[in-house]
């Protein structure tokens, strides 16, 4: 594949990284022609790509219509309305798709550890996490990405204002559920295979931040803004999308930074751990 | 149709299935913790939801009642395996070629293997989901619907098969038929009941949902075992087998004309 920077390169035949581009830069190129060949290989299978996105589309749908007919049977469930609930599915599906489109390979980072598939990623001159990350794009989670968008165009605030609230909160809950999703499958370092358990975790932070926080009390709650911190997405379109609750963004901030550096600390601690196994690998 | 003289081999075929899927039970306990999970979320919002209208019942159904509604219909839904998968991978791989020649019917075949691995998975379901909703709602007070709820469920289980047949077979025409047992399975999930009993739906889609074969899968045998009139028994079971003969018809025309279309590749 040829490079925008192809050309700036032939200069410099050298090892020399003079005039070369920053290492961030570099980094960003790095990461901006993965995805884009992650798009190409998905893009091949024109109708299986169609087909997939929509079927995803169309399973949040299903969602919409249950909320719908909920609301319209029941006008307010603890101070949320129908609104709020769509936001909130805007933020779930939103972040869930940013993970899963842009860094799709962290649901399957306790697979590529127990079974000794990282081998192929310690070989290569890039950030290791990064380039796990980055290197598989969910097809069907287009689909997700897209229909939170549908979502805040047809009940969200399309104001300037309310485009960088959303944005932001999309930010944060990717955030969330990348690196949420990086601990769990970093357990696989120290428990051995722990496919089956780290899936399970994932899926309860995605089914609980599908769920109005509202409806959660006592010990629920508690567990919702703290072991699995799905409290800090579902409670975006009501703390911070309709009105700014300042210790939750605080609070959501904070999650997020804390998610972050254990998520990296904790991947580069286990890299000592892990042992290979005698799988071939390959990567053009 | 060949072959569906003697019942003896398609119970033979259905035991053979039982028995594999025995040497799974560990795993699907595990795949189990999702049922927890929903029903733990459901009891929040019905409990709230319950709170908020500050009645003791919502169209006729009491707080224990809807969550023990929840629980026939995910312990039904969380057990009904994928036919479109098994299909298409049979057309793919022209494993159909094998199925096609032996003295069976494939139809019946597959409903035999169908029924069983749903026989075993249904009972582990009931158990986990009764387990839950003993532990966090208390018992359900026990009626005559309870026991009509073993052949509300058979009939509910052969609709499912029947309506997802019709999507499978697809696969003697199209590759993908994925995609369409996905859509298929939402409608079971809204207008089939699956989340919530059709009397809390807007009037008019309620009218829709009772002229379409949809509320006989889940919602027919849910509503039975919390508590249906004996008179309604008779009248649901009566529509639920008028929905078997016709989409059983359907499913076997479609068959007939989808097996001379078939081109089998390698096998």
């Amino acid at each position: 594949m040829l490079m925008a920077d192809d050309k700036l390169h032939k200069g410099h035949a050298g090892i020399s990284e003079h005039d070369q581009p920053g290492k961030l830069k570099r980094l960003l190129r790095f990461t901006a022609a993965s995805w884009r060949l992650n798009l190409a290989g998905a893009m091949e299978f024109r109708f299986s790509f169609l087909l997939t996105v929509g079927s995803m589309i169309v399973n949040n749908i299903v969602w919409i219509i249950f909320w719908g007919m909920y609301f319209k049977r029941f006008p307010v469930l603890n101070g949320w309305t129908l609104q709020d609930v769509m936001m909130m599915w805007a933020a779930a599906s939103g972040g869930f798709g940013i993970m899963s489109v842009f860094f799709g390979n962290a649901t399957r980072l306790a697979n590529l550890i127990a079974t000794g598939q990282l081998d192929v990623y310690l070989a290569q001159p890039k950030p290791v996490l990064l380039n796990v990350l980055i290197s598989r794009m969910s097809v069907s989670a287009i689909g997700d990405l897209l229909f939170a968008i549908f979502i805040f165009v047809g009940f969200g605030d399309v104001s300037p204002v309310g485009i960088v609230k959303f944005t932001a909160a999309l930010l944060i809950s990717g955030m969330i559920f990348i690196f949420f999703c990086v601990i769990a499958g970093c357990l696989s370092f120290w428990l051995g295979n722990t496919d089956g358990l780290s899936f399970q975790l994932f899926n309860a932070l995605l089914v609980f931040a599908t769920y109005p926080t509202a409806i959660f009390k006592g010990f629920g709650r508690l567990v919702l803004f703290t072991v699995i911190p799905a409290g800090f997405i579902s409670s975006m379109p009501v703390s911070f999308i309709r009105e700014l609750d300042l210790p939750f963004l605080y609070g959501a901030l904070g999650m997020t930074a804390l998610l972050c550096a254990g998520g990296i600390l904790l991947f580069y601690r286990g890299l000592r751990r892990y042992t290979s196994g005698n799988m071939m690998g390959l990567r053009r | 149709m060949i072959s569906l003289s003697k019942p003896a081999k398609y119970v033979f075929i259905g035991k053979i299935t039982l028995r594999s899927q025995l040497a799974y039970v560990v795993d699907f306990l595990i795949r189990s913790v999702f049922l927890l999970l929903i029903l733990y979320i459901f009891m929040q919002l019905w409990q709230t939801t319950f709170a908020g209208e500050g009645t003791a019942t919502i169209n006729g159904y009491t707080f224990k009642q809807m969550m023990w509604y929840l629980v026939f219909t995910e312990s039904m839904v969380l057990a009904t395996p994928s036919l479109s998968t098994r299909i298409e991978e049979e057309v793919k791989s022209g494993d159909v070629a094998f199925k096609l020649i032996r003295p069976v019917s494939f139809i019946a075949f597959h409903y035999a293997e169908y029924m069983s691995e749903v026989a075993i998975r249904y009972v582990i379901n009931l158990i986990l989901g009764s387990a839950i909703g003993l532990l966090l709602v208390g018992p359900l007070p026990v009626g005559i619907g309870l026991a009509w709820l073993p052949v509300m469920a058979l009939g509910g289980f052969t609709v499912n098969f029947m309506l997802g047949m019709l999507v499978a077979l697809s696969a003697f025409w199209v590759e993908e038929t994925r995609g369409l047992e996905f859509v298929y399975n939402k409608i079971l999930f809204t207008i089939g009941g699956m989340l919530m009993p059709l009397e809390l739906f807007p009037e008019s889609l309620q009218r829709i949902g009772h002229w379409l074969p949809f509320q006989t899968v889940v919602y027919f045998p849910a509503r039975t075992a919390v508590g249906m009139h004996l008179g309604e028994i008779s009248h649901a079971l009566a529509i639920q087998w008028l929905w078997v003969i016709l989409i059983g018809a359907m499913v076997w025309l479609l068959y007939r004309k989808g097996v001379r279309k078939l081109n089998v590749n390698g096998g």
